[in-house]
């Protein structure tokens, strides 16, 4: 599945997926996107890169496991539920405040940590079992 | 009244100084005993402590009423004089809540009733009437002393009982202690707590316990089956109070006994006619089968000798002296209010007297000494139920007994020593009672505490057990001079039972003395079965395995020749009687003194039972060691439910796929049918007008979508009529993109990506897991049986594409205000009207409402209010890959070959 001329095209298409992911993720609460579909565009990047490249640099790439991953993405979505709890309102509750940086009103809902949650658990899921299973067919 | 976080301190004491013992090490056998028994003693001292502030609170008050009261109290006449003697004679006045006390109301009419003591709400879990709150009330207290005080010397006596030198010693004080501990806390929170719920936690909690340490031996087959045994019966009993509880919360709003206390009078009236509140006697019904099971009451009775199998500290302790006595317990705490149920005497009564004289009868055929005193347990359990019933037949005002507590305590107070005597002698000779022959000459300390407990069991004079007893006798004589002639048989029962236990104490004392007339070998084969070898101890310690038994029959002895100091000090802390007794001539606080009894039926009664008792015990017949009948009850019960439920189960589990989604798919198809039909005979019939909204007529018209979706249906069909596996999920991406054109075209970006991306991956994953399966077996397709699958699959779609139209067509905001079109209420919860966005579609119409404050509806919905249930559904993602990675091998080939799975007759996943 390596040919040299996907293989050239990831070194660019790669990083570039990957910050489209985050943009997804980022402007999904107004506009089309969300953590699912960033989640799931960079776990396609991964995939690309492992059939293109192979294991041994894709272990450079994520040098971790992807349940990690996904640990990290349960806690963070977890955390941010449990803190409103901390202030007497009710599990998951959501602010959208707007923060004013550099002269610009920008829109951060509490519920973009969530979702980034979601993102790094979807990445971390769909990357692993693919990885996980391809390593049966791995050629050589 | 009692701080709560005190009472909740003592009940949790046992199981945290248990856990504590944890921390030692294995070898430190004195000082885990130590600990261990510091836990139920500082329980015993705190609710002692608590039982006296409540009396004298209590008799402040009541020192007030009186007062109040002394003015207009001369037309009760005599018999409150005679109270009056009474009290004073025991030298206080106060109590609160015996059973007794709410018919006593009706005496004193002058009096309020005095609040059950509770104590403050811890609030755990308010809206399911959870709480923790405890009812520090003299039944409660009473058992909770119970429970502590046996519960600290049991502790002691498992360290004689296990022993230093036995070879697993210290491996079972070692988790002996902390299961222990487990079960006092149990049991304590079960008689105090307040919250009915609560109390049915502390309950299970019981029987989980019970389970652990009947099947202590855990390479024992026999012993963890007769666990299974105890745990599924007391469980099936369990599920009956649980129901009872839930029932009566439900019918009367009451979910802690004080509340069902306080209104005893309303709950009475209602129960009086219980032909209007049906509920109730339910509720009753229920709750009953909870205590029945537990209190090992007839047909339910078997699991109790079963328990047997337990090392003796649990029996002496759980299956005699505590936990059985949690069922008793519960009626006793029914009793006030549900006792002027028509139908209370009417269960109670027989059910208690069969298992009353069944056990009796049963315990003198037996040989095992253990086995012997398990079945007069599940007699005398019977009597005491019987007790509460005969107590519900209200006779010229007053309750036909009282004494309730003084019934309980004298059980516990010769049961258990007989127990600690009976594992005692098992160790150093064995518990078959034939082969103890003059045992008495070599152990006279063990023997000498089974004899002393055995004059209880008899109940002669000079025992608690024969003031119960007599008080027993009258209670049920005055029901029948008040013209209850059935009652005379139940007279003749509990004769015939005290026949029985005179006849065993005979036997004990004729057979450990070595006398003629003793138990020999020749009425059986010996049972070498229960002997267990243990290394003699010597020292201190060595006595620990009968001292405890003899500390607590003595009590009995002190009792019975003093019953002025058996009332005031021990048991009048709990129970105040609401009319004296006029029969016995003398009586401190009601118990008949020994020195002035006067002769009448009961006397008379007892008497015969101890002649015939004699004569029984040393005659030749009714020796024989007998199996109980019962005991096939639960392996008949158990065989009906394990195999009658596997043939129902293989009914519906067939265990092939195709049947299920038949099952499934038709309920749905069924359900559907239904809510239509429903809709057109109630409701304005919007779901079937959905189908001819515009809604449906613009989806026709859009050539595009028609086209999309017929691709979408055409590699669907073709999917299972393909035989290659790898073309069938080509046509499945196929249909997948068709459907990410359907979402574009109808202006759905974000789920046209999401599909496009999940799209890509699935097809990725199927190409890779398809590499992993083994050659596929091709075969030919027959359209032909598979016509009617392919009917159902197409009603099926069209019913879900139906639903889709109705989700989103469907207004009913003009008859239902505020019931906005799904599609209205999803925008509306993700904009919010009230913090100054764009809310185009949120307009004024709808309620002020601060919604996600997003605009991406869809991703609004995920992360914020339905924001739930995608933390559900990433946890399950997570686990699903835990579940890949820990269950498909990491196996790699260097060679370049496809690995090949070990099993190569697993069929396809698509076969």
């Amino acid at each position: 599945m390596s040919s040299s001329i996907l293989r050239t095209a990831m070194g660019l298409i790669f990083p570039l997926t990957l910050l489209f992911a985050v943009y997804m993720a980022l402007k999904g609460h107004n506009q089309p996107g969300g953590g699912f579909i960033g989640g799931l565009i960079a776990a396609v990047a991964l995939v690309m890169v492992r059939m293109s490249h192979g294991r041994d640099v894709m272990a450079s790439v994520m040098p971790f496991h992807p349940r990690l991953l996904i640990a990290g993405g349960l806690a963070m979505a977890g955390v941010t539920g449990v803190v409103p709890l901390l202030f007497g309102h009710p599990l998951l509750t959501s602010r959208a405040p707007y923060v004013h940086l550099l002269g610009e009103a920008i829109h951060v809902p509490t519920a973009l940590f969530f979702d980034l949650g979601v993102l790094m658990v979807v990445v971390g899921v769909a990357a692993g079992m693919i990885f996980r299973l391809g390593g049966e067919v791995d050629p050589a | 009244m009692a701080s709560e976080w005190i009472v909740l301190f003592a009940v949790l004491a046992p199981v945290a100084f248990g856990l504590l013992t944890l921390w030692l090490p294995r070898g430190w056998i004195e000082p885990r005993m130590v600990l261990a028994t510091a836990g139920p003693a500082i329980a015993f001292a705190m609710l002692l402590n608590t039982a006296i502030d409540n009396r004298s609170a209590l008799q402040a008050q009541h020192d007030y009423a009186e007062a109040q009261a002394s003015h207009n109290d001369h037309a009760h006449g005599d018999e409150h004089d005679n109270s009056h003697a009474a009290e004073d004679a025991s030298g206080h006045h106060g109590h609160a809540d015996s059973p007794a006390d709410h018919h006593s109301e009706s005496v004193h009419a002058d009096a309020d009733a005095p609040a059950p003591p509770t104590t403050g709400v811890l609030p755990w879990m308010p809206s399911l009437n959870i709480n923790i709150a405890f009812l520090t009330d003299g039944l409660g207290l009473f058992f909770g002393l119970l429970v502590s005080g046996i519960g600290t010397l049991i502790m002691l006596y498992a360290r004689g009982y296990f022993g230093r030198a036995g070879p697993t010693s210290a491996d079972d004080l070692y988790r002996f202690y902390p299961t222990l501990g487990f079960f006092t806390t149990a049991m304590l929170g079960v008689v105090l707590a307040d919250y009915t719920l609560l109390t049915l936690l502390f309950w299970e909690m019981t029987s989980i316990s019970s389970f652990l340490l009947i099947g202590w031996d855990r390479y024992d087959k026999k012993a963890v089956k007769l666990a299974m045994q105890a745990f599924f019966t007391t469980g099936l009993g369990g599920m009956g109070l649980f129901g009872g509880v839930l029932v009566f919360g439900n019918a009367t709003g009451y979910w802690r006994w004080s509340e069902m206390l306080t209104h005893s009078d309303e709950l009475t009236a209602q129960l009086q006619h219980v032909g209007e509140h049906p509920q109730l006697l339910w509720a009753f019904v229920l709750m009953f089968i909870g205590a029945g099971t537990k209190s090992a009451q007839f047909p339910f009775h078997y699991w109790l000798p079963g328990a047997m199998a337990a090392p003796t500290p649990v029996s002496a302790f759980l299956h005699s002296a505590t936990m059985v006595k949690a069922g008793v317990f519960l009626v006793g705490r029914l009793f006030p209010v549900f006792a002027a149920l028509e139908l209370f005497p009417l269960v109670i009564i027989p059910l208690g007297a069969v298992t009353m004289l069944y056990g009796g009868v049963v315990a003198l055929q037996q040989h095992d000494l253990k086995r012997i005193f398990a079945f007069t347990t599940v007699s005398q359990l019977g009597l005491l139920m019987a007790m509460y019933g005969v107590g519900a037949i209200d006779y010229h005002g007053q309750p036909a007994i009282d004494y309730d507590v003084t019934q309980i305590a004298n059980h516990a107070l010769y049961k258990a020593p007989l127990f600690i005597a009976a594992g005692a002698i098992g160790h150093v000779l064995s518990r078959d009672i034939t082969q103890l022959n003059g045992a008495f000459y070599k152990h006279p300390a063990i023997c000498g505490t089974m004899m002393a407990a055995a004059l209880g069991l008899a109940a002669l004079p000079g025992t608690i057990s024969f003031q119960a007893k007599e008080l027993f006798l009258y209670g049920v004589y005055h029901g029948i001079e008040a013209g209850n002639v059935v009652l005379w048989i139940v007279l003749v029962m509990t004769v015939l039972t005290a026949v029985c236990n005179v006849a065993i104490c005979v036997r004990v004392w004729t057979t450990l003395l070595g006398l003629p007339g003793g138990m020999r070998e020749e009425h059986g084969e010996p049972d070498h079965g229960h002997h267990h070898e243990h290394a003699h101890e010597h020292g201190l310690l060595a006595h620990l395995i009968w001292l405890p038994g003899a500390l607590i029959v003595s009590l009995q002895f002190v009792g019975g020749v003093f019953p002025k100091l058996a009332w005031s000090r021990m048991l009048g802390l709990f129970e105040q009687p609401a009319t004296a007794h006029n029969y016995f001539a003398s009586h401190y606080g009601g118990l008949p003194n020994l020195t002035e009894l006067s002769i009448g039926t009961p006397l008379i009664c007892s008497a015969i039972a101890i002649v015939l008792g004699v004569i029984v015990g040393l005659a030749k017949p009714l020796r024989g060691s007998i199996g109980d009948f019962a005991d096939r009850i639960y392996p008949a019960m158990y065989w009906l439910s394990v195999t009658g439920g596997g043939r129902c189960f293989r009914l519906i589990q067939t265990g092939n796929l195709k049947h299920y989604l038949l099952f499934v798919l038709g309920a749905l198809l069924l359900g559907f049918t239904w809510a239509v039909q429903v809709d057109l005979a109630d409701n304005d019939g919007g779901m079937l007008a959905a189908l001819s909204s515009d809604t449906a007529g613009n989806l026709f018209e859009y050539w595009p979508g028609i086209l999309l979706g017929l691709i979408v249906c055409l590699t669907a069909v073709l999917i299972p009529m393909t035989e290659v596996r790898i073309v069938r999920v080509l046509f499945l991406g196929a249909c997948g993109f068709a459907v990410v054109g359907l979402y574009l075209v109808y202006q759905a970006p974000d789920l046209a990506l999401t599909q496009l991306m999940f799209e890509i991956i699935s097809v990725i994953l199927f190409v890779i897991v398809l590499r992993l399966l083994p050659r596929e077996k091709l075969h030919t397709i027959k359209l032909g049986n598979k016509a009617w699958r392919l009917v159902l699959s197409c009603v099926v779609g069209g019913v879900f594409g139906w639903m889709t139209l109705i989700a989103a067509s469907t207004d009913r905001s003009a008859t239902n205000p505020g019931k906005y079109p799904l599609g209205k209420t999803m925008a509306q919860h993700s904009y919010g009207n009230k913090d100054g966005l764009d809310t185009a579609m949120a307009g004024a119409d709808g309620p002020e409402l601060r919604g996600g404050g997003g605009t991406n509806v869809v991703n609004v919905i995920l992360v914020d209010f339905r924001g739930f249930d995608t933390l559900g559904e990433i946890t399950v993602l997570g686990i699903a890959a835990m579940g890949v990675w820990s269950m498909m091998p990491h196996r790699r080939r260097r060679d370049g070959r496809t690995a090949k799975p070990n099993n190569t007759e697993q069929p396809g996943v698509t076969a």
